[in-house]
């Protein structure tokens, strides 16, 4: 199944924030919406919710208009928030409750989920007696109670440690290969390439790139090397770049320990080996470049 | 509806489960019905009671015994007279007034001795029939000068007649005519509906003032701990306050309920024992009670979702009392009026225009139904304008929840709320 959406526009008061978002995600293929602070992704995340009606655009299910009343939605919000003086274990029922299901049903759930999520024994508790990790642990719980087909995690491992979030990697998977739409928003780009296959990255209100990551990573490689030298800095070994490569070559950027560069002409690597070994060039490393997502992101997203 | 529900119950139970709130329920609720009951178990104490409430005005019990009791000790007061009050005759004065009485030379002379606490009060006597009382304290139910301007006046009309040449007798005689006079009171007897409309207007103003902030706070806790992030997806806001105001004007109902209920009960068993003594408190009319109860749960339901509309307005519960004093003064207001309606005239222009007012009408319209004369259409009319009023502050209750959801931050103001909902309208 496809969810897409389609040139949503949004505007609060006089200002448009929401500038014709595009984006679509497959059923058991995680979305990863990118996006700096103030770029739309909640907004949008709350339109696809119906919290907030769109101004225009649509969203649609394999092309049919998509309405929440049809699905269950699952919201791992990135402002996390639940009753603290009311315990655990209750909490978790009434919002299974409120979003459908009979008591018993409810009461089944949250214990199942408890159990996942490894923080059972806290059923009778209040939340704000809980860790942090386990306060998260039973937000997580909340998200997935009712089997939601559409799930929204904003910043999900924020304030887990290595374990927990080793435990909510494996729940997160499991809900990709169960077939359920997955958007995931965060600043964390490890763990969005660890699970998205596609992303899209949002600016100031507008899809500025969208698309399968690895086409993404790899067009962007395009017409992009990597170089090293055992005998050279990479400051000595960008200056003879710029010195005596200018022809062939441009220095884009001058790392740690490698210098990228991007190729003049598409079909040209074989001379810029070629001239390196010419000049002999101690090389310890010579390939394509395969950015990060990081990388795709400040570039996209950052500020010119 | 489902949703209503699941969230009425939820709410509820956040009542019901909190201990002080059930503490108190019960706490009150015993203590009432003990007040009513211990007397009547008690030997001998209900009995007393009626000897001390015998015919006659405890003032004249107090006056007489004063003047009767030879044993008794009398009162310290110092008397001054003028300089040039030379007609003031001191010696009698002294016997008609009985107390233990001081000589002044000087004004100075007796204010001194009132204030040191050597007298109890002072008279100066400028002349027969002008007198200054000085008195240290005045105490609200300071009767003494009154008591001695009338003594003083009695004496000299029996004076006056003496020397007119009536004889004893014949005063006496003349002062022994008494007309007796009986009521037949044919609307409503506002000294004796007085008790329980004041103890029923003072029950809706207590659940107003204190559940009216609960219920903001409760409207205001989801924004407040951002659990309205994830309940907006699974619920609709109408839903969300409706549940959470019916659940707090529940809880205050069912309180009040059990609190006076406790009173009524006991006292139906034991209302031969006080011999009908509590009838000012608990023998009310049905037709009032039933009246009550429309107005009372009608006009706390208004002023309900007023509060729920306030807890919509800000996101932080401290924000709360500020943003909630308008209201409790409207209230308050209302209660003024109603209070000044119950000792005047429970008919007044006033009354009927604050009867038909919806934030008035609760308390207006109860008081003209139990202390005056009101015709059922009237009632009807005001029940319904007040009906709909909730239900025009509901809706706009939801409206303005809806639109205030998600906006964090500075409280919103009321008029750009309105100019918000009325936009989206």
């Amino acid at each position: 199944m496809k969810l897409e959406v389609k040139d949503l526009r949004k505007s609060f008061g006089e200002t448009e924030v929401l500038h014709g978002v595009s984006f679509s995600v497959e059923s058991g293929r995680a979305l990863g919406l990118l996006g700096r602070n103030g770029a739309g992704k909640t907004t949008t995340i709350r339109i696809l919710m119906n919290v907030f009606k769109a101004n225009s655009g649509t969203i649609t299910i394999d092309g049919k208009p998509f309405a929440t009343k049809d699905y269950q939605i699952g919201y791992l919000p990135e402002e996390r928030g639940l009753y603290p003086k009311k315990k655990v274990g209750e909490q978790l029922v009434y919002l299974a409750q409120l979003r459908g299901m009979s008591a018993k049903d409810a009461k089944a759930q949250m214990k199942k989920w408890l159990e996942r999520m490894g923080v059972a024994e806290y059923e009778d508790r209040k939340l704000e007696t809980l860790s942090k990790g386990n306060q998260q642990k039973v937000q997580l719980a909340q998200t997935l109670l009712t089997s939601p087909q559409l799930i929204f995690f904003d910043e999900p491992f924020s304030g887990l440690d290595p374990v927990n979030a080793q435990i909510l990697k494996d729940v997160i998977k499991e809900q990709i290969e169960e077939g359920k739409f997955v958007i995931f928003s965060s600043h964390q780009m490890s763990y969005v390439e660890e699970f998205c296959d596609d992303i899209a990255i949002l600016n100031h209100g507008d899809v500025v790139l969208s698309g399968n990551l690895k086409e993404i990573k790899r067009e962007f490689g395009q017409d992009r090397l990597v170089l090293s030298s055992l005998g050279e800095t990479p400051e000595e070994l960008a200056n003879r770049l710029q010195d005596g490569f200018s022809d062939l070559l441009d220095v884009e950027k001058v790392q740690k320990d490698r210098v990228i560069i991007r190729k003049k002409q598409k079909e040209n690597k074989a001379e810029i080996l070629k001239r390196l070994v010419e000049q002999g060039v101690d090389l310890e490393y010579f390939g394509l470049y395969e950015p990060s997502l990081n990388d795709i992101f400040v570039e996209k997203a950052g500020d010119e | 509806m489902k949703q209503f529900l699941t969230v009425l119950k939820f709410e509820l139970d956040n009542y019901f489960k909190n201990k002080s709130f059930v503490i108190t329920t019960l706490v009150l609720a015993f203590i009432i019905a003990a007040v009513v009951i211990v007397p009547t178990v008690i030997p001998g104490l209900l009995d007393d009671e009626e000897d001390i409430t015998a015919p006659g005005t405890s003032e004249e019990i107090i006056v007489d015994d004063a003047i009767e009791d030879e044993g008794a000790e009398l009162s310290r007061y110092g008397i001054c007279v003028a300089k040039d009050a030379t007609d003031v005759d001191v010696d009698m004065i002294c016997v008609a007034f009985p107390a233990e009485w001081k000589n002044y030379d000087s004004e100075d002379a007796i204010k001194e001795a009132v204030e040191t606490g050597d007298v109890e009060a002072g008279f100066i006597m400028n002349s027969p029939t002008d007198v200054m009382y000085v008195v240290n304290d005045l105490s609200m139910y300071d009767y003494l000068g009154e008591m001695f301007s009338q003594t003083l006046s009695a004496c000299y009309k029996q004076q006056y007649l003496l020397d007119k040449g009536l004889t004893a007798e014949e005063i006496a005689e003349s002062e022994s005519f008494h007309v007796n006079i009986t009521e037949e009171v044919l609307g409503k007897d506002g000294g004796q509906n007085y008790w329980y409309t004041y103890v029923l207007v003072f029950v809706v103003y207590f659940l107003i003032i204190f559940y009216g902030q609960m219920i903001a706070t409760s409207v205001t806790t989801e924004k407040s701990n951002r659990a309205i992030e994830i309940l907006v997806t699974s619920v609709n806001s109408t839903s969300l306050i409706c549940g959470k105001v019916l659940a707090g004007a529940i809880a205050g109902v069912l309180q009040a309920a059990i609190i006076l209920g406790s009173g009524f009960v006991s006292y139906s068993f034991v209302q031969e024992a006080w011999d009908g003594l509590l009838d000012f408190l608990f023998d009310i009319p049905a037709n009032v009670l039933v009246v009550y109860a429309i107005f009372a749960v009608l006009s706390y339901l208004l002023y309900a979702f007023i509060f729920g509309m306030l807890g919509a307005l800000v996101s932080k519960t401290e924000d709360i009392s500020k943003s909630s004093s308008p209201v409790l003064m409207l209230y308050i207001a209302s209660f003024m009026i109603a209070i000044f309606g119950m000792t005047s005239n429970s008919n007044s222009i006033l009354m009927k225009v604050a009867s038909y007012i919806p934030f008035t009408s609760g308390n207006a319209m109860f008081i003209r139904v139990s202390m005056g004369s009101v015709a059922v259409w009237e009632v009807i009319v005001s029940a319904i304008i007040l009906g709909v009023s909730c239900m025009i502050a509901g809706v706009l209750a939801a409206k303005i929840f809806r639109f205030g959801t998600l906006h964090y931050g500075n409280p919103i103001k009321f008029k750009t709320a309105l100019r918000k909902v009325k936009k989206n309208a």
